[in-house]
């Protein structure tokens, strides 16, 4: 079988013996590593860019986000949402005109979507060519049709359906417990162009697998910026040490190397906490940023600090930032209606703000920003609920974004098992079968990052499943809804 | 110092095996015969026709020292039909090894198998491996004809050992002494011993249980603080203190009483074991506030009931609490069973699958199948065997369809908003209530167990948690996470493999018992021996409310006021605690087991240590800053004198605090107050080099033992962020 064909991961096994040889040596010779790639040049131009992954916690609802709108669609939809407890889960029709999206190029089949009402930013921006929606995309070992799927002999993603290793998969293609995620590895190639420096992966909704690189650590940071040390500066409560010799000694003691690897390991987060601590502060405090943020917004807070951060990428010595940002409360098993709204409205405004904050700094084109969730959900409704699924739909903004379009293939609506057609992009209650695979989504984001073709390859180990090298050309590896 | 308090090994091991009184068991067993073990056995006895059952069912066997595949004796399918015989393996000194077998834990049944094998090689001649059949687990040995296995508690051997008829030759806890001869008896050798035993059976150690823990021994001392009474209950707290009233407070409205009740149980409850050990099963069988509160009125009292029957069953058995937080009101609400309705052919609805899928991936078997130490099954390609399928999960979803709250009481209106009907209080604490004809009719097939369609709910129900409660991955996985919440992050798979043989059969042929469980944990050679200690991987770091709960105990934390309104939240990022007891982001916990650090030496050996999934450079720091806010007076609280916080007149102030007087005297003597603090509040296990800093760093303040008691005590405080600053006092070996 020729994925397991084993000279197709030559170049993924040297660049994990690579890592392991280097985290064995004790301190990581990044150098080395990156020097052996030899590949990094892209990374070294002296602009700027960034990627900013904004993932939606417990399972977003594809359907009620980017609403089918043509008449025979939304019927349909209306048909399989329209179960349960009063109308159902159904987004009338009406209430969808002013946000109908209207792509430069329509789809094909008199397909026609509207996003949900409560996002009218994401709508203007869609319509201002700086938002692009990605149809259907989810974790993909290989391509599968859902009679392969249900045959089970192509490999799947493990534990679908799961929010913890959906997640995992997501961000690192691998279920829980996996210690490197892709976005980490795109921070790898760029650590030698931003000078080794520890914020070339930020997270501001603490720790998530994807920022976590062979090499690049993932600096968090809190939403109000980088928290220090009270005791050894003092407070707005007074020295608590007030006897300087104090402060010394307890930093030493901070400080000090241990034996017992837990200790250790607690320590250098110390110390790294230390050390950034001052350089973000510092850069922070030169940021003026009058774009203003919703209220009340936990999104908001976390990017307004991602802009602030950009802001201050100079201070800090960066040009490749990989973020994280997150929300949660989206695994609406029940009550789902006013929940979601609810959760789609602060995306929306927060997401605004952010592109309001970008053009402020004149980056709009240099920062691109993505939207990731565990799963899409069921079609089916479980009462005033939808449980959970595998394929959905996601976001990408910034200048450079080819927007104002659709990519992917749209999905059926459909949670019938019959061998038609409309029923193979299903693998049950509606569950989509993803068209688009998550390492393409990656790949095409990374490629403008300024990763060469075999870096991608390294980053997205199911890569050379898809596209030319995996014979696959229905499955490019470069979607096209970013400009090169 | 000799950790042998017992008796000399020679005097309760047998030196030799017990020659020529072999007896063969007729029936009734009084008339048993001496018998020569080699005695030809006669033609047509009872005796005979058993061991013809026996060589039938281990002929075909190709080789002499392989068992494997040949069928289990007839007679170990009737365990109950065994004759009692002390004579076979005969337990030496019958009392000396009663008394000392308080001293051992209840060997697993592979352990009783070595020792017989050990102790009487003419009877079990080569090593075998265990057979497990039904329940019972044993080892055949062909060149002498003879089984022995365990069954429930019980130790049988059959063959002509026994005269070829079952014999019960003692339970598993008779042999204990015997099984651990030679091993160190399971006494403190030091203050320190004692106290690292302290601070991972509960929250805290103090100078007087340092002292009974080290004249009774750890069993004796834990067995002690089992018998306790489960103390006041969470939902009695909150209706003493006055949080079932029902006006403008609106208390039925995500209040957060809850987290007042929870500290201060962390603070305060007597039976700080069974306290420490319901914490720890919050984490595995999760209900998060944040989840309820704004879809349940009451939701404090919800969590309240929730927490009480944690507590409740932490000394009782896991099938119970698992079906009593299936349906408990917190539970229905957090995984949406509450309103779970059948499928609907007509409009496609279908039964919402959350609790199933929770149920079996986090509260009981987990996603991959696993062997008893925990490692995963594999299959001939080698890789791991998923535990469950979508299919499982469709099925599973329509035993938990049904269900609602029990709301009988009569519902009341809310004094601010006269529009708003609001719950009975009861209504969040009777189990939710089946509504048959919302129960899925249909069969329910899952984990190779097929529930009849047209099966009552309850019946379902029970069907259900029985498969789950006795699947072969349930003590597996559950032992892993137990082990990991009170001793270290990556245990061992012989250590997860004791104490899932401890919850598989507590000794007495029960499953589930968490009581045998929990000290299946605490007193396993691992926890309390040397070598632990002395590895640079073993261990865990304190999660951030177990040190709050410490500090509380050791000093003895006070209400002013005897309200305790102690609370924190994630209300300002650069002092939070990051840590909120009952109330984590989600039901995947505040970490996930196999959370594995990046870039670090665990990862190189896929280590596992859960809790640095909450640390970062910005957690570091929060948590020094807390203790700068909290050590030095105490807790600040709203109104601290009435239960609600709408109190015109009434000002918030530092209502909970910590005494400090013994540390206080201590304080001209800076070696001797950080020994007091290093035997306390880290067993002993700051190094030299460390406790060296903070000497120095302490005597800076050239205090005095006249300074004044404000001195003295931010004196102690400074003593205190040095201390529980220090990695190694965050991390707990």
């Amino acid at each position: 079988m020729h994925l397991l064909d084993p000279t197709k991961h030559n170049r993924r096994e040297f660049l994990r013996r690579a890592s392991s040889l280097a985290l064995a040596g004790g301190a990581a010779p990044l150098a080395l590593n990156l020097a052996a790639l030899g590949e990094a040049a892209a990374f070294e131009a002296a602009d700027y860019k960034a990627l900013v992954c904004v993932f939606l916690y417990g399972g977003n609802d594809y359907a009620n986000t980017v609403v089918p709108f043509d008449d025979a669609s939304h019927a349909t939809y209306s048909r399989l949402r329209g179960a349960g407890s009063g109308a159902g889960l159904v987004i009338p029709r009406a209430q969808l005109v002013a946000s109908e999206l209207r792509p430069t190029a329509p789809l094909p089949e008199g397909l026609r979507y509207a996003m949900a009402p409560q996002m009218p930013e994401l709508a203007s921006l869609f319509d201002q060519g700086r938002l692009a929606v990605q149809l259907n995309v989810g974790p993909l070992v290989v391509p599968l049709t859902r009679r392969q799927y249900n045959d089970g002999v192509l490999p799947r993603p493990p534990k679908l359906f799961s929010h913890n290793d959906q997640q995992s998969v997501w961000q690192a293609e691998g279920a829980d417990g996996s210690t490197r995620g892709w976005g980490g590895k795109i921070g790898d190639l760029a650590l030698q162009g931003n000078g080794q420096s520890m914020f070339t992966c930020i997270s501001i909704s603490g720790n998530a697998v994807f920022l976590s690189g062979r090499n690049a650590l993932q600096y968090q940071c809190s939403r109000a910026g980088a928290v220090s040390i009270e005791a050894l500066r003092g407070s707005s409560w007074g020295q608590f040490f007030y006897e300087p010799g104090m402060r010394t000694y307890f930093e030493q003691m901070l400080k000090r190397s241990h034996s017992h690897q837990l200790a250790e390991e607690y320590t250098r987060v110390v110390r790294r906490s230390l050390v950034a601590e001052q350089q973000v502060t510092g850069g922070l405090a030169a940021v003026q940023l009058g774009t203003a943020f919703p209220d009340d917004n936990a999104l908001g807070e976390q990017l307004k600090m991602v802009a602030r951060l950009i802001g201050a990428r100079q201070a800090l010595g960066v040009k490749r930032q990989v973020f994280m940002v997150s929300m949660d409360g989206f695994d609406v098993h029940d009550n789902m209606g006013p929940r979601q709204v609810v959760l789609l409205r602060k995306l929306s405004q927060a997401l605004g703000a952010f592109d309001a904050a970008l053009r402020e700094l004149g980056l709009l084109d240099r920062v691109t920003t993505f939207t990731a969730s565990d799963f899409g959900r069921t079609l089916s409704v479980n009462g005033d609920g939808t449980d959970h699924g595998w394929g959905g739909h996601q976001f990408v903004m910034g200048g450079a974004v080819k927007g104002k379009a659709f990519y992917g293939r749209p999905a059926p609506l459909s949670v019938g098992h019959s061998d038609a057609p409309e029923d193979q992009w299903h693998v049950g209650q509606g569950r989509l079968l993803p068209t688009t695979s998550v390492d393409q989504f990656g790949a095409t984001l990374g490629r403008w990052f300024g990763a060469s073709d075999d870096e991608l390859h390294g980053v997205l180990p199911n890569l050379g499943h898809f596209g030319t090298r995996g014979e696959r050309p229905d499955y490019p590896i470069d979607l096209g809804f970013m400009r090169t | 110092m000799n950790r042998n308090l017992d008796l000399p090994i020679e005097d309760i091991a047998p030196t030799q095996a017990p020659d020529g009184d072999i007896a063969v068991a007729g029936s009734p067993p009084a008339d048993s015969a001496p018998v020569g073990a080699a005695l030809p056995i006669a033609p047509g006895s009872s005796a005979a026709l058993a061991a013809a059952a026996l060589l039938a069912a281990c002929g075909g066997a190709e080789s002499d020292d392989d068992f494997a595949g040949a069928a289990t004796p007839a007679a170990f399918r009737n365990p109950g039909t065994a004759v009692h015989r002390q004579d076979i393996l005969p337990l030496h000194g019958h009392r000396a090894t009663r008394l000392s077998a308080q001293r051992y834990r209840v060997p697993t049944p592979g352990e009783l198998l070595d020792y017989a094998e050990r102790a009487y090689p003419q009877f079990f001649p080569t090593r075998q491996t265990n057979v497990e059949w039904d329940g019972i687990v044993y080892r055949f040995y062909r060149a002498t004809g003879n089984y022995v296995g365990v069954s429930g508690g019980d130790v049988l051997v059959l063959g002509p050992v026994s005269g070829n008829a079952l014999a019960r030759v003692g339970s598993l806890q008779d042999f204990s002494a015997l099984v651990f001869a030679g091993r160190p008896v399971l006494a403190p050798a030091s203050d320190e011993d004692a106290a690292r035993f302290l601070l991972h059976a509960q929250f805290s150690a103090g100078i007087d249980q340092i002292a009974q823990v080290r004249s009774r021994g750890y069993e004796a001392w834990l067995d002690e603080q089992l018998a306790l009474p489960n103390s006041q209950s969470g939902w009695d707290w909150l209706m003493e203190k006055g949080y079932s009233a029902i006006d403008v407070n609106e208390f039925f409205f995500a209040f957060g009483s809850n987290n007042y009740m929870i500290w201060y149980q962390l603070f305060q409850s007597p039976d700080a074991v069974r306290r420490r050990w319901a914490l720890a099963l919050s984490e595995v069988f999760v209900v998060s506030w944040r989840g309820i509160k704004d879809v349940l009125n009451w939701d404090n009292f919800a969590m309240a009931h929730y927490w009480d029957i944690l507590c409740r069953h932490a000394l009782g058995n896991y099938r119970d609490l698992l079906e009593e937080l299936t349906l408990s009101p917190a539970m229905g609400a957090f995984l949406s069973t509450r309103g779970n309705q059948k499928e609907n052919p007509a409009t496609g609805r279908l039964p919402d699958e959350n609790y199933a899928r929770e149920v079996m991936q986090l509260f009981s078997i987990g996603l991959l199948q696993l062997n008893m130490d925990g490692s995963p099954r594999r299959d001939a390609q080698g890789r791991p065997i998923e535990s469950y399928t979508a299919d499982d999960i469709t099925n599973l979803a329509r035993v938990f369809t049904g269900y609602r709250l029990d709301d009988s009481g009569p519902s009341f209106i809310n004094p601010n908003a006269p529009h708003q009907r609001i719950i009975h209080l009861d209504t969040v604490r009777h189990p939710m209530v089946l509504d048959p004809n919302q129960h899925s009719p249909l069969e329910k097939r899952f984990l190779g167990v097929t529930i009849p369609a047209g099966t009552p709910g309850p019946e379902s129900l029970r069907i259900a948690l029985d498969a789950l409660f006795n699947h072969p991955n349930t003590a597996p996985f559950l032992a892993r996470q137990f082990i990991q919440r009170l001793v270290t992050s990556h245990p061992s798979p012989a250590y997860i493999e004791r104490v899932a043989s401890a919850f598989a059969n507590n000794g007495a042929g029960v499953r589930g018992d968490l009581r045998a469980v929990l000290k299946a944990v605490l007193l396993d050679d691992e926890a309390r021996g040397a070598a632990s200690l002395a590895s640079n991987s073993f261990g865990k770091l304190r999660e951030p409310m177990l040190r709050v709960a410490q500090w509380g105990r050791t000093f003895r934390l006070r209400s002013k006021l005897g309200r305790w309104k102690a609370s924190w939240g994630p209300w300002n990022p650069a002092r939070e605690l990051g840590q909120y007891p009952l109330d984590p982001p989600s039901v995947f916990n505040f970490f996930r087991p196999g959370y594995v650090p990046p870039g670090t030496a665990m990862a190189l050996e896929g280590a596992t240590a859960p809790e640095f999934q909450i640390v970062n450079e910005s957690s570091v720091a929060t948590w020094a800053n807390w203790l700068l806010d909290h050590m030095s007076e105490g807790i600040w609280v709203q109104v601290p004198d009435k239960p609600g916080y709408r109190v015109p007149g009434l000002r918030d102030n530092i209502d909970i605090v910590p005494d400090y007087s013994a540390e206080m005297a201590l304080v001209a003597d800076t070696p001797a107050l950080v020994r007091r603090l290093n035997l306390l509040l880290c067993a002993g296990q700051l190094s030299p080099a460390t406790v060296t800093l903070i000497v120095e760093g302490l005597r800076q303040d050239r205090i005095t033992a006249q300074a004044p008691d404000d001195f003295k005590r931010i004196h102690v405080a400074r003593a205190l962020v040095f201390v529980m600053c220090s990695a190694e006092y965050l991390v707990q070996r």
